[in-house]
């Protein structure tokens, strides 16, 4: 047999095998062989898959259970480990980790941040290399935190927001304002994210200020002092949301600010009922975590075909269901159970550009920029908040 | 062969020479990181990017700011409060594993390494399913009648870092309270007691003297270790329960990150807490004078 038809079948008969892929392989097989000697040379550079694949991520999104059937098949052994912090990949890439990185899962705000402010992380895709990216939601397709100058840094793989999480036995719904979290009835209720952005940002918006992001000293001192009259009702704040979900089971609190859906699902195992909410005037934010390969990953050509197998529809709703988020892939929705894709507001992702997801910056900027204060200035405004 | 076994080194090798790989081992993976934080401590940070520099600033900074300030003083409080039970407890038991229980010695001290082979965050985790509201702790409590409501202070709060600490540490300074009794004879306490020493007082003056580099070493892990902790806190701490380690791995967190801040952070750490440790110990050794 032609060696290089030897390789395409190799590559087909070692990947996973969804009932739509293997039509579409059936067919490629006909033309496979009708067209014999005659492969594009690009065919002879078919990707070898097999060996290691370095995740570094949020967990849950390495997709131990949706990418099981992929791992096995193409004998790839994932190396996962996973972040507290949105800038820890940044951290880990800094201090000896570059060339030992492959898969990260950055969300839109901290993609942003590397993007603008040219810091070697990420590395531009071949979109070539991940056709399943064509059916993306259109917010997800050009949005700003994607791409810069023409390239596509990143492939979402779910969305959502940042909930108040609750334990509905004891709390009909959440207040109007975060501000109003003050009140003495929530003493020892309270749990926060330890994410000085996040909270620093709902608080700004639940004050009225204009642009959450961009803050004066003035107005981050103000931001300051309105969080500091909701600490006395405050337990603790949670290194992680998986913490802050233990936090919420164990009973030791009975809301969470800044929560994620996906805490709901752990505690439904655990056997602990809670539920979803936001203060009703103030809302919540937005948030996005995509795929991308860190610039000198070893293993790339895993990397690859891990994101475009995970960006398939059936894998998209798989993933998004298990960690309670919405889906990515216009196709996943309908594969979808209600209960889970009911709980966002799909129409944000059906507009190209990002949505609100595009327009919505929680983080400041990196350096002050006039009046307005950088994000180092947000980290000692938070420290300051969990010293007082 | 059979003498060279016998013989480590040649005659006229130096013992310097022998020292060599240790001692580059030791440069290589303390001494040169050490050195390169130091350099990085006078570094300014722009974003996400180190500008190379020579500037005081952060060190100013740092020992001006009441935020640092109030830290420093938590972190060296409940550092103190860790060491108070860890060492008098460490030394209770070493001492009991050599005289009291001295066939069972060994075997008290394989239970007590037992205990290190789970992991820090298993134990840390255990601490929080002991001490929490609805925890064993206070669920015994509650079921034995001793109070109506769960104590909110063993959980998310000081007093939780400074037992989890305690629990955490208690193995580590047992271990070098253990081997320097094991250098005492059991005579020389007896020779004293003979000699109309009360029991206090054999302790302060022979026993205490006697296993000093056991207790240093005790004592150093205990304040050391707790001062530097920064995982305990997070879970187990309360709204006022930041250490400075906290704040150490804050400035090294990507956005909003202070590299160079958070190196000069760590060495004005490792000054304090030295000065504090070695004042302890002078005191100790001064009180233990005879």
């Amino acid at each position: 047999m032609d060696d290089r038809i030897r390789a395409i079948l190799d590559t087909k008969l070692n990947a996973a095998v969804s009932r739509r892929s293997f039509l579409q392989g059936a067919a490629g097989m006909a033309t496979v062989t009708m067209l014999g000697g005659t492969l594009p040379a690009g065919a002879q550079d078919a990707p070898k898959l097999g060996g290691e694949l370095n995740f570094l991520g949020w967990d849950g999104e390495h997709g131990a259970n949706v990418a099981k059937p992929f791992l096995e098949a193409n004998n790839i052994k994932m190396n996962a480990s996973f972040q507290s912090a949105a800038d820890e990949a940044l951290t880990r890439f800094n201090t000896g980790g570059r060339g030992a990185m492959d898969l990260l899962t950055p969300n839109k705000d901290f993609q942003l941040a590397i993007l603008k402010a040219n810091v070697e992380l990420f590395q531009p895709l071949d979109l070539s290399r991940i056709p399943t990216a064509a059916g993306l939601w259109p917010a997800f397709k050009d949005a700003p935190w994607l791409v810069r100058d023409g390239k596509t840094y990143g492939i979402p793989m779910i969305w959502g927001d940042e909930p108040c999480v609750y334990n509905p036995k004891k709390w009909d719904a959440m207040p109007e304002r975060y501000t109003d979290f003050a009140d003495e009835k929530y003493k020892g209720q309270l749990v926060l994210l330890d994410d000085p952005f996040g909270n620093i940002w709902l608080w700004a918006t639940s004050l009225g200020m204009p642009e959450p992001s961009r803050l004066t000293a003035a107005q981050l001192q103000q931001v300051v002092d309105a969080m500091l009259k909701v600490k006395p009702n405050v337990v603790t704040i949670g290194a992680s949301h998986g913490d802050m979900a233990d936090v919420l089971v164990r009973g030791d609190a009975s809301i969470g600010i800044g929560g994620w859906a996906y805490q709901v699902m752990i505690a439904k195992e655990k056997g602990v009922e809670l539920t979803v909410g936001s203060p009703s005037v103030d809302g919540t934010f937005y948030w996005s975590d995509a795929y991308a390969i860190a610039v000198d990953a070893p293993n790339i050509d895993n990397a690859y075909a891990f994101i475009d197998f995970m960006t398939k529809p059936e894998s998209n709703a798989a993933l998004a269901t298990e960690l309670a988020s919405g889906c990515t892939v216009e196709a996943a929705y309908p594969l979808m159970d209600e209960a889970i894709r009911g709980m966002f507001p799909y129409d944000n992702v059906r507009k190209p550009g990002g949505g609100i997801l595009g327009t919505q910056i929680v983080v400041p900027p990196q350096e002050p920029d006039g009046d307005i204060v950088g994000a180092p200035a947000w980290v000692e405004a938070w420290q300051t908040f969990k010293v007082s | 062969m059979a003498s060279s076994l016998a013989k480590p080194f040649r005659r006229g090798t130096s013992p310097r020479v022998a020292l060599l790989p240790a001692g580059g081992f030791y440069a290589l993976v303390f001494a040169l990181p050490v050195v390169a934080l130091l350099v990085l401590s006078f570094w300014t940070a722009n974003g996400f990017k180190l500008i190379p520099g020579f500037t005081l600033d952060n060190y100013v900074k740092i020992l001006t700011s009441p935020l640092y300030r109030a830290l420093m003083l938590r972190t060296i409080g409940v550092a103190f409060a860790t060491t108070a039970i860890v060492v008098p407890v460490a030394f209770a038991l070493a001492y009991c594993m050599r005289f009291v229980f001295e066939r069972r010695g060994q075997m008290i001290l394989q239970i007590i390494l037992l205990s290190l082979f789970s992991g820090y965050l298993v134990r840390i985790y255990a601490w929080r399913t002991i001490l929490g509201k609805q925890g064993l702790l206070n669920s015994t409590l509650q079921w034995l009648g001793l109070i109506d409501q769960p104590l909110e202070f063993l959980i998310y709060s000081n007093t939780a870092v400074v037992i989890t600490l305690s629990g955490l540490l208690l193995p580590l300074a047992v271990l070098p309270l253990y081997s320097a009794m094991l250098n005492v004879p059991r005579d020389f306490l007896e020779a004293a007691r003979d000699l109309g020493a009360g029991k206090a007082y054999c302790l302060r003056t022979v026993l205490v003297p006697m296993v000093m580099p056991g207790l240093r070493t005790a004592f150093a892990f205990a304040f050391l270790l707790s001062a530097g902790d920064f995982v305990t806190p997070s879970l187990v701490g309360g709204t006022q329960s930041l250490l400075i380690g906290n704040v150490i791995a804050d400035q090294f967190r990507g956005i909003g990150s202070n590299w160079p801040l958070g190196a000069a952070m760590a060495f004005v750490v490792v000054a304090v807490m030295l000065c504090s440790f070695l004042a302890v110990v002078a005191l100790i050794g001064r009180a233990t004078r005879w």
